[in-house]
């Protein structure tokens, strides 16, 4: 069963008064338990598209959707209760909030859910362990190396069990060796049997999924 | 979400958040002393005129109290009538005459109280007695006379009245006994004011024989039955003023409006100067944050959430400061109402500025509201921040 399908998207921007064609007619189909990797040369319009099937931009045309939900379809409210409970983000640059610490950083989205305070503890401490940072988890988010804030924004992103992890360029901002770290959390993470989008220019990440889906010009190749 | 992100961002910036807060603190202030000084002189006002129970005066037609030095009389049948009204309990005259007393080679100019101590508001008494019905020679000193001439109870004092200063003539001089020292309800700080039987005064004054009085004070039984006394003074007495507490107030409140007016323009602008104050603030740490905002909503954080996040930090800058405010503010009442106390002719009891639970209560609803609503729009700005253009970077 495919968890995200996307149909012939396209998405222009305005830029300076001029309009520019980010994707030209994309289409995706992820499975569930499916690790593909979006590749593909600077403004090819990678994380335009993963922005787009994670609900967080309106395609110009063309459909997404998620678990069989239309997200064309879903009001503000809904689209946000859908990237809480069934989407997982992590960002190129880690966006942890720097005035809380890991675990409360963990903590937030399960907060935003209304899971009760004793158990998002407990799967907070679980998901830090499961990252390799129970002992940072007091660390507020600016005293943690850049390896230690991804691996946080990545329990963070499981925080509410997500149907999908979408992730954009995860060691883009990373050392070779800290990249190295995020690389077996991801293949950890796909063995374990969650469902990844990952957006990369990085070859080692792309290596890793299971599917390569190359971009070049706001379409895909091949 | 707990507001733990929006008050630790509060602290991102200590420097500018003491800065907020002090703002807000002074603001609040000026807010809480207009407060105070809308209603307090006026509050104060007839708190000083019911201090001892009297709801009722009665002056020469058209005068307030010792507004002029007219005088009513004859005072003793009037007097006794008005003891005859079934609610009245107590009624007494006054009668203010100028006068002096002996003090080394010199005269010291005193004001002088002529008073039935069976029927009189204007003195507490502090130490000593007071008056017996028949005492021609007990005199009543205030603190600040007693002072000036360094008596005490039981020191004797020679007075002088109906002194032409033209032709340097004294009609009347004699011997008094300081039976008591009093506190003048109705003194200024600076007035040395001395007490005697209202027919010893009338002695002293030009009034020998005329039975004349300045005022009468009168005390219905209860507050509820002073109107129903008025209005049988006035159709009795029509030769003579009667006002009740509520009239005097009502006519010093009209004395005063300006006061009101300007405590309302003063006490707009500082919550004009709180709100812009904590807009501008939020609206500063809002425009830092987009990215984090965005990440938020990417998240999957409610727009709701986000507006909630960044009013709590606008109360809570409120908060602070408004408590700060109430401190200041109080310490600020405090000091003015020294100043504006000090004026000559205001009653030495009277304060301008009067702490009501409702003011207070008033003035903190006012700011927390309008504290927490000035991060609206700020709020608003963030919540409806695109998610995927400001995480590109593109968001203006």
């Amino acid at each position: 069963m495919s968890v995200l399908v996307a149909r012939d998207l396209t998405r222009t921007y305005t830029l300076h008064g001029q309009p520019v064609e980010a994707l030209r007619g994309v289409s995706l189909d992820v499975a569930r338990g499916e690790y593909v990797a979006i590749t593909g040369p600077s403004g090819c319009g990678k994380s335009t598209l993963l922005q787009l099937v994670g609900g967080i931009d309106v395609p110009t045309s063309g459909t997404v959707s998620m678990l069989g939900t239309r997200l064309d379809q879903l009001d503000d409210h809904e689209l946000t209760r859908l990237r809480l409970h069934r989407i997982g983000f992590v960002f190129q640059r880690f966006h942890l909030l720097p005035v809380l610490t890991a675990l409360e950083n963990v903590e937030l989205p399960m907060a935003e859910a209304g899971v009760p305070r004793r158990e998002r503890l407990e799967r907070a401490h679980e998901l830090l362990r499961y990252v390799g940072l129970e002992r940072r988890e007091r660390h507020r988010a600016t005293q943690l190396s850049g390896g230690e804030m991804q691996r946080v924004a990545i329990a963070r992103a499981l925080a509410n069990r997500p149907a999908i992890i979408l992730a954009d360029e995860p060691t883009g901002e990373l050392d070779a060796a800290t990249g190295q770290e995020i690389l077996a959390l991801f293949r950890q993470l796909h063995a374990d049997g969650t469902t990844l989008v990952v957006v990369t220019h990085d070859d080692r990440l792309a290596a890793e999924a299971g599917r390569v889906v190359r971009l070049l010009d706001g379409r895909v190749l091949g | 979400m707990s507001p733990l992100w929006g008050l630790r961002n509060l602290a991102r910036h200590p420097l500018r958040t003491v800065l907020a807060v002090l703002g807000i603190t002074v603001a609040s202030a000026l807010l809480l002393d207009m407060v105070l000084l809308a209603g307090g002189l006026e509050r104060s006002f007839e708190r000083l005129v019911l201090s001892r129970g009297y709801q009722i005066r009665v002056t020469p037609k058209g005068t307030l109290p010792f507004d002029t030095e007219a005088t009513i009389g004859p005072v003793t049948p009037l007097v006794a009538a008005i003891r005859r009204d079934p609610d009245v309990v107590a009624a007494g005259p006054i009668l203010a005459v100028a006068l002096h007393a002996r003090h080394a080679d010199s005269l010291l100019p005193l004001v002088g109280y002529g008073v039935d101590p069976s029927g009189q508001g204007i003195y507490d008494l502090l130490e000593g007695s007071d008056l017996g019905a028949a005492d021609s020679a007990g005199l009543l000193v205030g603190r600040t006379a007693a002072e000036a001439l360094g008596l005490s109870v039981g020191d004797s004092v020679r007075l002088v009245g109906r002194l032409d200063p033209q032709v340097a003539t004294m009609g009347v001089e004699r011997r008094m006994v300081v039976r008591g020292v009093v506190r003048w309800l109705y003194d200024d700080r600076t007035m040395r004011s001395v007490g005697a039987l209202l027919p010893v005064m009338q002695r002293f004054g030009w009034h020998a024989g005329n039975d004349r009085a300045s005022l009468l004070m009168v005390r219905a039984r209860a507050d509820s039955l002073a109107g129903g006394v008025v209005a049988r003074l006035r159709e009795a007495h029509p030769e003579v003023g009667v006002n009740s507490v509520t009239d005097l107030v009502g006519q010093f409140r009209e004395r005063i409006s300006y006061f009101r007016q300007v405590s309302v323009i003063l006490g707009t602008i500082s919550l004009a100067v709180t709100v812009l104050l904590i807009a501008t603030i939020l609206t500063i740490t809002v425009n830092e944050r987009l990215g984090e905002i965005a990440t938020l909503r990417a998240l999957g954080v409610a727009r709701r959430t986000v507006v909630t996040q960044v009013l709590v930090e606008g109360a809570a800058l409120t908060l602070a400061g408004g408590a700060l405010g109430v401190l200041l503010g109080l310490g600020t009442a405090r000091y003015l109402d020294t100043i504006l106390t000090a004026f000559p002719g205001l009653p030495a009891s009277i304060s301008f500025f009067v702490p009501q639970p409702q003011g207070l209560l008033t003035a903190a609803v006012l700011l927390l509201v309008t504290g927490t609503l000035a991060g609206a729009w700020p709020a608003w700005v963030a919540a409806r921040a695109p998610i995927a253009a400001t995480l590109r970077g593109e968001a203006p």
